[in-house]
């Protein structure tokens, strides 16, 4: 599930929506930072070098930031191509509202075994409620083990 | 009239034995030879061809090959890099002779094979117009004639006085010229179009087997003296030659366009540009590096497009203008910004020569002036393998003078196209510009010169890719365009008139789209030809249903209770969609009216009045105009949507309605509060209500309060909810307010508020405080209300349990 931290407040300061329409003339200066949101949850921030007209994206100096709670973590990526399907927003990044932000950066490890206690309980909860309408008789499509034909898997 | 010279080798080409249609039937019934039995063929024919060596007699090339008339008979093909290799070549269809059945060596001499020639020159149109299309396409300009490239072996004394075959009805040039293999092509590079050639033997008999189609071919063939390969391209007979590319020096492969695609309007297939739509504009390129490429140039002489690739664009709409490209757009509507104020723009992908050239350049520096390619101050730890990329190119950042470089010529600024801008965007943007330029030019090693990644993409085609999304509007309605850019903007402006208090107002929000013409496009559908009746065939034009889908209801009794209830939601929610269109109508009408002209604007206040109207009467009783219905009101409100579309709609009634409205919600809050469980969105009713609240009368608050408390037991349940307590506060507060204010006032004049404000005090000092729930805000004069009623302390209690502090907040 999508998941965009709501205290985030690196401020975008366009945002531009996929399918985007003029807000696109808005990246004429392409040599800000921006910020990305893929598709699958991931954010990812870099240097927008290249665009096309299927939101392909060159990102340079790409930093991968993970969120959990109301703090962050980078992990330097390097250069990425993004196939324009996946991207869910783009925006250029204010580096002056970037500075004063209320998150709190800390080390990769610790980011993400920040993330994965939080998937883990998440999970858990989740099983828990299925669980607990199958013994009622409801069948509530789980989205985490269901594949994107709507194929629900039994584990 | 055939002319009494033709070398030999035509006349083996064609053949005594082997004229064409007997070659042609020859093949047909021969399997098709793989690709390593051409040695063993050639010995095979080398053999033949010696015994046969007597008995031709050879032809002149005559007039065909040679002159200046056949210029355009005679083409360069592409660099020599571009011959295919044999093995690339397709199998052969045509089954290489193996040899001609001995029947055919008794065959007389030339009368025969050209007479049979000739017939089949003239009968077969096939054959006659087989390289018809590809012929005139074939011709390049500036070409050399013929004669005046070398010529080795051209020998016209040579010319051995054997009787001709050529027929009379050859039609020479072009036709042939797609005939010859690249091979030939080379040859005739080399060694000229020489028409008449000493052949040696082998070769003749490589001609002359296998090449059907092209065995009528005039001497344009040359020396073919190294051509082991010959046997199996004549075999195959031509490839077709792609249509020639304007020619672009040393142009890198990768960069080329694709190759055309088949756009069948028979299929129903939208038709295709030249260039298919998706290809980035190419940079025209500068003069500066043709003469660099120059080395690459193998045989052409300089026809040199520059702007070639803008020039067969710049005809507005072809035939089909339901696609049309933004290269086309943008030619046409950026003409004069389109060109760079010098040709030092590159292409954003430089081919690895055109890079390495640029490097090498550098120590010569460039002509003109450009700004040479970028020495980077520090080296930087930036060594793309491609060597450096250009920083230097114009592109957007046309700032102050360029970076610490030899040529120091001053960039004019070049404006993009930004018309289609919002004006306040379009500042922004022009500010930064000017605000970057002006850093460049003064800091040396500042963050763009340092960051040579910076103007990967030129301005050319960010503006491009700009274009294509706008191409997708296509109407005038900046609004339905793109509303969250146009709000914005809006906002940003009221922010800055707001920190600046600037006078000047622009009204804006024209949006500029590139004008697409809206053609009407009929459809017609496809026709096939020969079929009975009319065919429905699925495009992308006509989609047609495939699969039927069958719907099956259950008619369960539970099924159908459940089905009610689902219906009825569903009759709920579209009754609110319904309204929320014509509460959109109603909210842009502020905008609209500013856009239209003044004859229009009665019309659209009519509008606006309808609309606003019409909401209110699906909310009102049936035939009381003063009541709103609760049956309805609750129905709308039990979605959170609905919630919603109250919040929304309230400040645009006028008061008595909104009025009425409020008095609904009140009076059925309990309902309303118990509906709201899930949602807990009531609260989104409490600032429209507070300004209603704030402007009515004293008579209705005092209703207002009395609807409120209702029946016995609401107010208790009003006071658990929090959206009924900060309602009841709101009264209160404007009651005190309106009492403190004006002291006149007819609050005190019946008794009901008095009475209310009682009960009131004495509900919320008996009511638990557990089941108080906090209100959103708590107004700061409730205590002096409160003061005002109850004896001191009552008052404090009321203060502990409510918290009010005496503290004004």
């Amino acid at each position: 599930s999508l998941f965009i931290n709501p205290q985030q407040k690196c401020t975008v300061k366009t945002i531009v929506i996929a399918s985007n329409i003029q807000s696109f003339c808005c990246l004429f200066e392409l040599t800000e930072k921006h910020l990305v949101l893929l598709r699958d949850g991931r954010t990812l921030i870099g240097f927008l070098r290249s665009i096309d007209q299927f939101a392909n994206l060159v990102l340079q100096q790409t930093v991968e930031r993970i969120h959990v709670g109301k703090r962050y973590g980078d992990i330097p990526r390097g250069i990425f191509i993004v196939r324009g399907e996946n991207v869910v927003l783009l925006g250029e990044i204010d580096l002056e509202k970037e500075s004063d932000t209320s998150l709190q950066q800390v080390c990769i490890e610790d980011i993400l075994e920040e993330q994965r206690l939080q998937q883990q309980s998440r999970q858990e909860a989740e099983k828990t409620k299925h669980l607990a309408l199958k013994e009622r008789g409801l069948v509530m499509p789980r989205s985490d083990i269901m594949d994107e034909y709507g194929v629900q898997h039994q584990y | 009239m055939i002319p009494e010279a033709e070398p030999k080798h035509c006349l083996w080409r064609r053949g005594t034995r082997s004229g064409l249609l007997v070659r042609l039937g020859m093949r047909a019934h021969r399997p098709p030879l793989p690709n390593d039995d051409w040695q063993e063929e050639h010995k095979r024919l080398a053999e033949l061809e010696e015994q046969k060596n007597d008995g031709l007699g050879s032809l002149g090339l005559g007039t065909l090959g040679m002159g200046g008339g056949n210029a355009s008979t005679v083409h360069l093909p592409p660099p020599a890099s571009r011959v295919p290799h044999p093995s690339s070549l397709p199998p052969p269809h045509h089954s290489l002779s193996s040899m001609p059945p001995p029947g055919l060596e008794e065959r007389g001499g030339g009368d025969l094979a050209e007479s049979l020639a000739m017939l089949i020159l003239g009968a077969d149109p096939a054959i006659a117009s087989v390289g018809g299309p590809a012929g005139p396409d074939d011709r390049s300009t500036g070409l050399p004639p013929p004669p005046s490239i070398p010529q080795q072996h051209h020998n016209p004394s040579q010319l051995p006085p054997h009787h001709q075959l050529t027929p009379s009805g050859l039609s020479p040039g072009p036709p042939h010229l797609s005939l010859l293999s690249y091979q030939q092509h080379q040859h005739l590079l080399r060694r000229g179009a020489a028409p008449m050639q000493q052949m040696n033997s082998h070769n003749i008999w490589e001609n002359n087997l296998g090449f059907g189609p092209v065995s009528i071919t005039p001497g344009l063939i040359t020396q073919m003296e190294d051509s082991p390969l010959m046997s199996i391209i004549k075999e195959v007979g031509l490839p077709n030659r792609p249509p020639p590319m304007t020619s672009e020096d040393g142009r890198d492969l990768s960069e080329r366009a694709p190759p055309p695609r088949s756009s069948s309007p028979v299929i129903g297939s939208p038709p295709v540009r030249a260039v298919p739509i998706g290809t980035p504009p190419k940079q025209p390129m500068s003069h500066a590096m043709n003469h660099h490429h120059h080395h690459q140039q193998i045989h052409h002489p300089t026809a040199v497009h520059v702007r070639a690739p803008v020039h067969h664009q710049h005809r507005y709409p072809p035939s089909f203008p339901e696609r049309i490209s933004p290269n086309t757009l943008l030619n046409i509507a950026n003409s004069p910004l389109c060109r760079p104020p010098f040709p030092a723009g590159v292409g954003p992908v430089l081919s690895q020569i055109q890079r390495a050239q640029m490097l090498n350049s550098q120590v010569a520096g460039f002509p003109r002036g450009c700004q040479g390619p970028p020495l980077l101050p520090g080296g930087g730890g930036f060594r793309p393998f491609f060597g450096q990329p250009p920083p230097h190119r114009m592109g957007p950042h046309p700032g102050g003078p360029p970076p610490p470089n030899h040529n120091h010529v001053p960039c004019p600024i070049i404006r993009h196209n930004t018309t289609h801008l919002h004006p306040q965007h379009r500042r922004m943007l022009t500010q930064r510009m000017q605000s970057r330029g002006g850093e460049r030019g003064g800091r040396v090693g500042d963050w763009r010169s340092r960051d040579p990644y910076s103007n990967l993409m030129s301005q050319r085609e960010k503006e491009w890719v700009a274009k294509i999304q706008m191409m997708q509007l296509q109407s005038t309605d900046p609004y339905l365009d793109d509303y969250y850019y146009q709000n914005y903007f809006e906002k940003l402006e009221k922010r800055q008139e707001r920190d600046r208090d600037g006078v000047r107002k622009e009204h804006t929000t024209k949006l500029i789209t590139p004008q697409v013409a809206k053609l009407e496009h009929t459809y017609r559908p496809v026709q096939f030809a020969g079929s009975l009746g009319k065919l429905t065939v699925s495009s992308v034009n006509n989609p047609r249903k495939m699969i039927d889908t069958v719907v099956t209801s259950r008619t369960d009794d539970e099924e159908k209770r459940e089905k009610q209830v689902w219906n009825k939601r569903r009759q709920i929610l579209y009754t609110v969609e319904k309204m929320y269109s014509l509460l959109l109508e109603v909210q842009d009408f502020e905008k609209r009216f500013m856009q239209t002209p003044e004859e229009q604007r009665e019309a659209l206040l009519e509008q606006h009045k309808t609309h606003t109207q019409q909401l209110y009467s699906s909310l009102k009783e049936k035939e009381w105009d003063d009541r709103v219905s609760d049956e309805q009101c609750l129905l709308i409100m039990s979605v959170r949507k609905g919630k919603r579309l109250i919040s929304r709609l309230i400040p645009f009634l006028p008061p008595l309605q909104a009025a009425t409205i409020v008095m609904g919600i009140a009076r059925n809050l309990p309902a309303l509060a118990k509906k709201d469980k899930q949602d807990q969105v009531l609260c989104w009713l409490v600032e429209p209500i507070a300004v209603v609240i704030s402007s009515l009368s004293s008579a209705s608050l005092t209703d207002l309060l009395q609807e409120l408390q209702g029946s016995e037991g609401q107010l208790s349940r009003v006071l658990q909810n929090k959206f009924g307590v900060t309602l009841l506060y709101l009264i209160l507060s404007e009651g005190e307010r309106m009492q403190s204010s004006n002291p006149t006032c007819q609050l005190m004049d019946d008794n009901r508020w008095t009475e209310l404000v009682f009960s009131v005090t004495r509900e919320l000092l008996n009511v638990p405080s557990s089941s108080l729930s906090p209100p959103l805000f708590t107004p700061p004069n409730l205590l002096s209300l409160f003061s005002r009623y109850v004896d001191r302390q009552r008052l404090e209690l009321l203060q502990e349990k409510l918290q009010i502090s005496a503290l004004s907040r």
